[in-house]
């Protein structure tokens, strides 16, 4: 049940005008309250203007402050609009300032959630929510069915049984441990617990592949200073979002903005040049674009084909996992420098690709690339595994597999059993959010956040 | 033609078992002029089956009922010959006290209760109807002809109603041993509209003390110091009597099996179900053929009495074959059977068709409580008994019903089951189906559940000051440790945890107090005597929260992510008519008709979608009914909600109507 405070930007994210931040819940008009003086006793439904402070009293930003008390708000609780300007700085400030003072970030669909919960919706929608929530519990339940065959269910099914049965166990210990029953010794608990969680880490291998689908991918584009990086860069998302600029070095931070390719959304990133300078800015960038490579599922290697490969550049290619470098030759526009082969054996990589940032030539083989080698990848691990969880069940058995590692925790330590069933019982749980034998509201958040219901 | 009586009661409880008597004592207490009917004044509290009160989950029942007033803590803590804290190995949310009983004292001890309790009268007479339309409820006929007027009606019949006793081949009716069933009154509750069922239960055969042979067997003695089970008894100082344990054998295993078409149970004659938990001998070599003995509990009735309690032979086998099974146990080779083991199926009403205030849903004023509802043990009855008394009292006063939480004592786990859930054997308490027992446990049931009995007048104010005044000086001795800081060297387990490279020297207080090596004791050795200034309930009271710490807290995270749908109240006449729902929910729903979305979550076949497609038709209804509906979309008794006094403030409940709506 939702009795937290949550925040979330109402107004599509990016640069504009104005910001709606919306802050709803039993701790609205309080958290505000300590943020601009005077919210606590302005009057419902009326805008006032006011200066929002961050915990050390410094100003965020001005904003039109409107409080709308429940239950006469959009979500039925205390709803806070702040109008703010618009700029990404401001906006992130305010968030961060907001849930600094307890609120959490909404999820998606989870204002309109709270509208529905509350009341606030009218009959009609009301009945037509309550329909899609019987279809949608269908539509799982088909999908349960089909998958009862797959490994998935079974694998899930399988932890679960283990986790009932351990549980029994151990609670038959306790509720007849006067009786002439055999006691369970925490070593026999232990293993459970640790099999188990040997069974979760394989099924969350699975998760990698399906939360890149949804999240999308990181594709990170590194190399030599003066490569052309932040060009390409702007190529691939078709506008001016770097500055660029012949000298070298320009790109002090990282800057990241979404592309789709075919519908499949990439998360591109453009980093500083790497080059040992002294300067402390610099190798900060350097830094945060080595920690970017490091985390991206494909990395767009960059290089100036027009340019000497230097001793760091060598380096600088080795330190990145080979397996997600794509190798891309820039400049082709310009004569090249060495042959692609003769640059592939030079870095040790398997494949490369020339593009020209600036004409444009390769950029379409380029995505190709990007998305064959990433779908792949997915492609790859799904056949391995042949079962995908998705974030949520991921969750769940994240929730599971840390309730397992206390349980082995309380088993090498006291052995004490109300604890261990204690963490049988949540990992149990964590597994029936899975497998729909307990109760959640997990059909329910999924309604509001595939559904565009309400207002 | 059908006498009046000239007395007239507000409460007329039906039955003088452990349902009956809290039943009664609660709603007399609460001022309510009362009448007790039994058929016979010589049973009142008898114990038909074995002679023990308390045990796992059982003994945490009693402590709570103490909590809320009633008397059975009291009348065992007077009466018992051999008090032990069961599972004392496991940690102290799992500890029970259980003591055995002499059988004979305990009556008396209850009878002189009864007795002295003002506005409660006792008669011993058969009930045999009730007068009753469906809002309310007229009276009682006792006998063939004399109508006793009342208003409220509890009904605690035990195995009674329709009871069939078998032993072996042959099966006559009775209530219990030596006793007639009562039939008429079944017949009627039946025909006011009240759908029953049919359960089972069973009972070993009883043997001459002095025809056992004692040394064969070992010893199980009591406590050392025995702990009471009331919070107001100081000190138990009664002589203490030893239980012994013996074992089956393959010829005792053998003799059942060469009988087993002479027995009831496997001959089909008993429908009945039976208890799981509780199965009879034959049950037991029957299912876990391989186990090569059973465990044999030889419990004394009484101090002064003859006959020894077999626990672990329940048996409805021929008497010849009791005879022949018993002499093949070691102890028992020249013993005598006073009396045979028996099996009873008797009449229950199945609990559905009861409110969580133990009230009628069918005929508005007449209550259940006890094995009626579908339960076994006298701790459950005797749960439920001063529950329905207290509700009875209550509802004639006009005043808020009383219910318990899960979250808040066993009792609110009992009834919640046994109103959610489809009750088709007899329903024990376990400690496992308390989902939050670490934090519903014995030491701490007067500081769950005092406030209520000193509210509803049952228990004295002061006694609510002191459980106060306890939990403040824990509070206080937990920072002063808090600010202390030890040495661990000279602490049991510390050279373990030297060798695996743990901090040595100085460290803080609480912190050591969380190893589950070390005791308070140990600690105290470390500091000047009186530091902490706490009785040993507080000491205990200490470290139980600093062994639980973190678990305590998780639990009531739990706590309150539940508490809301307990909150969400179902009006009395909503209707589950709703396309979306699933069709087995609808038909759930209907038969049980839950009083709160979270008993509505717990019927079985009701699906998490279900309980989101209630939300959402709760959520429209209140809108369209506003101001109207709003008394009864607040939670069924905000009364008795515990966690307003824990910092989970109201506004923090968006899901609770505030206001109409706009």
């Amino acid at each position: 049940m939702d009795r937290d405070t949550i925040v979330a930007l109402g107004t599509p994210a990016g640069e504009s005008g104005i910001a709606v931040v919306r802050v709803s819940g039993p701790a609205a008009v309080d958290i505000v309250d300590r943020m601009a003086e005077g919210t606590r006793s302005a009057a419902s439904h009326a805008l006032v203007l006011r200066v929002l402070r961050d915990g050390t009293g410094a100003p965020i930003d001005e904003a039109l402050v409107a409080v709308m008390r429940a239950p006469a708000s959009y979500t039925g609780e205390d709803l806070v609009e702040l109008s703010c300007h618009g700029g990404m700085q401001v906006v992130s400030d305010l968030l961060e300032e907001i849930v600094a003072r307890g609120a959490r970030l909404a999820g998606r669909g989870e204002f309109t959630k709270r509208a529905f919960l509350n009341g606030k919706l009218d009959l009609a929608e009301a009945e037509a929510v309550a329909d899609l929530i019987a279809a949608e519990t269908k539509l799982q339940r088909r999908v349960a069915l089909e998958q009862l065959e797959g490994s998935l269910s079974r694998r899930v099914g399988e932890c679960e049984k283990a986790l009932l049965d351990e549980l029994a166990l151990v609670e038959v210990s306790i509720d007849f441990g006067e009786e002439d029953v055999p006691v369970r010794a925490a070593e026999e608990t232990r293993r459970t617990a640790r099999e188990t969680r040997e069974r979760i880490a394989r099924l969350l291998e699975s998760e990698l592949p399906g939360a890149r689908l949804r999240r999308g991918i990181r594709v990170t584009i590194v190399g030599p200073r003066n490569a052309g990086k932040s060009s390409l860069y702007n190529a691939l998302l078709g506008e001016e979002r770097a500055i660029v600029s012949p000298v070298p070095g320009t790109t002090r931070d990282r800057l990241c903005e979404r592309i789709h390719i075919d519908g499949f959304t990439c998360w591109l990133e453009d980093t500083a040049g790497i080059a040992e300078t002294g300067c402390e800015i610099e190798t900060r960038g350097i830094d945060l674009g080595r920690a970017a490579a490091g985390r991206a599922d494909l990395v767009l290697f960059t290089i100036d084909g027009s340019a000497e490969i230097d001793a760091g550049t060598v380096a600088e290619n080795r330190r990145i996992d080979g397996a997600k470098v794509l190798l891309v030759i820039n400049k082709s526009d310009l004569v090249a420098r060495l042959a692609a082969e003769d640059i592939i054996a030079k870095l040790g990589v398997s494949e490369a690709i020339s593009v020209s940032a600036l004409t444009g030539a390769g950029l379409e083989e380029l995505r190709r690339r990007i998305f064959s080698r990433t779908v792949e990848l997915d492609a790859g691990a799904l056949r391995r595994e042949r079962i995908a969880v998705s974030a949520r069940q991921a969750d769940a058995l994240r929730e599971a597999d840390a309730a397992l590692e206390r349980v082995e925790a309380i088993a090498g330590g006291s052995g004490a059993a109300e604890l261990m069933s204690f963490e049988l019982r949540a990992a149990a749980d964590a597994f029936g959010r899975i497998t729909g034998r307990s109760v959640s509201e997990d059909v329910l958040d999924a309604i509001f956040e595939k559904f565009c219901i309400g207002k | 033609m059908t006498k009046r009586l000239d007395m007239d009661y507000e409460v007329i409880v039906i039955g003088a078992g452990h349902a009956g008597i809290e039943a009664a004592l609660a709603a007399s207490r609460m001022g309510h002029e009362t009448l007790l009917v039994t058929m016979s004044l010589e049973d009142v509290a008898r114990m038909p089956c074995n002679p023990a009160i308390g045990g796992l989950a059982k003994g945490q029942l009693v402590r709570e009922i103490d909590a809320l007033g009633g008397e059975m803590a009291l009348a065992i803590d007077e009466t018992g010959i051999q008090f032990r804290m069961l599972n004392k190995a496991k940690g102290p949310a799992v500890w029970s006290p259980r003591a055995q009983a002499d059988k004979q004292a305990y009556h008396r001890r209850m009878m002189a209760a009864l007795e002295d309790q003002e506005h409660l009268t006792l008669m011993e007479g058969e009930a045999t109807d009730i007068a009753a339309t469906d809002e309310a409820v007229k009276g009682v006929v006792i006998g063939d002809d004399t109508l006793i007027h009342c208003n409220k009606i509890i009904c605690c019949l035990g195995t009674f109603p329709n009871g069939v006793m078998h032993i072996g081949e042959e099966s006559f009716p009775g209530g219990r041993e030596g006793q007639p069933p009562s039939c008429r009154l079944a017949d009627r509750i039946a025909s006011l509209g009240i759908e029953r069922g049919r359960l089972k239960t069973g009972t070993p055969a009883r043997l001459a003390r002095e025809s056992i042979d004692f040394s064969r067997c070992e010893t199980q003695p009591g406590d050392d110091v025995p702990a009471p089970f009331s919070f107001r008894t100081r000190r138990i100082d009664r002589p203490q009597a030893p239980c012994h344990i013996t074992y089956t054998n393959e010829r005792t295993h053998a003799a059942i099996r060469e009988n087993l078409d002479r027995s009831p149970l496997f001959a089909g004659r008993i429908k009945g179900i039976g208890p799981r938990y509780c199965p009879s001998i034959e049950d037991k070599v029957v299912r876990f053929a391989d186990r090569e003995r059973h465990q044999i509990f030889l419990e004394p009735e009484g101090l002064e009495s003859e006959e020894i309690y077999v626990n672990g032979l329940s048996t409805s086998l021929p008497r010849d074959v009791q005879e022949r099974m018993i002499r093949t146990i070691p102890g028992l080779e020249e013993s005598r059977i006073v009396r045979y083991g028996y099996a009873i199926e008797y009449d229950y009403y199945p609990p559905h068709q009861i409110l969580p205030t133990l009230e009628s849903r069918v005929v508005r004023g007449l209550y259940f409580a006890g094995q009626v509802n579908g339960t076994s043990g006298y701790e459950e009855a005797a749960a439920q008994g001063i529950v329905a008394g207290i509700n009875a009292a209550l509802s004639l006063e006009g005043r808020p019903a009383f219910t318990l939480g899960r979250h808040q004592a066993y009792i609110g786990v009992l009834v919640d089951d046994l109103v959610t859930k489809e009750i088709d054997e007899p329903y024990r308490m376990f400690t496992s189906s308390a989902e939050h027992r670490l934090v519903l446990r014995q030491d701490n049931a007067d500081e769950r559940l005092f406030r209520y009995g000193v509210r509803y007048g049952l228990l004295p104010r002061d006694l609510w000051g002191g459980t106060i005044g306890r939990r403040k000086s824990v509070a206080r001795a937990r920072r002063t440790l808090e600010g202390l800081s030890l040495s661990a060297d000279t602490l049991p387990g510390s050279a373990d945890a030297a060798g695996k490279g743990a901090q040595r020297g100085k460290i803080g207080a609480m912190d050591l107090l969380k190893r589950p090596e070390v005791r308070l004791r140990d600690l105290e050795a470390q500091i000047p005597p009186g530091t902490l200034d706490l009785d040993d309930r507080g000491r205990g009271a200490l470290e139980i929260s600093a062994k639980y710490e973190g678990y305590i807290a998780r639990q009531r995270k739990f706590i309150e992510r539940m508490i809301d749908l307990e909150r969400m109240r179902i009006p009395e006449d909503f209707s589950y008519d709703i396309g979306a729902l699933s069709a087995e929910a609808r038909i759930k729903l209907a038969k049980f008709r839950p009083v709160t979305l979270g008993q509505a979550s717990r019927i079985s076949g009701v699906r998490s979608s279900d309980i989101s497609i209630l939300m959402i038709f709760l959520g429209r209804r209140r809108q369209e009914a506003g101001e109207r509906d709003r008394a009864a979309s607040e939670p069924l008794n905000s009364e008795t909600d515990a966690w307003r006094d824990r910092g989970v403030s109201r506004e923090t409940r968006p899901l609770r109507p505030r206001h109409g709506m706009s």
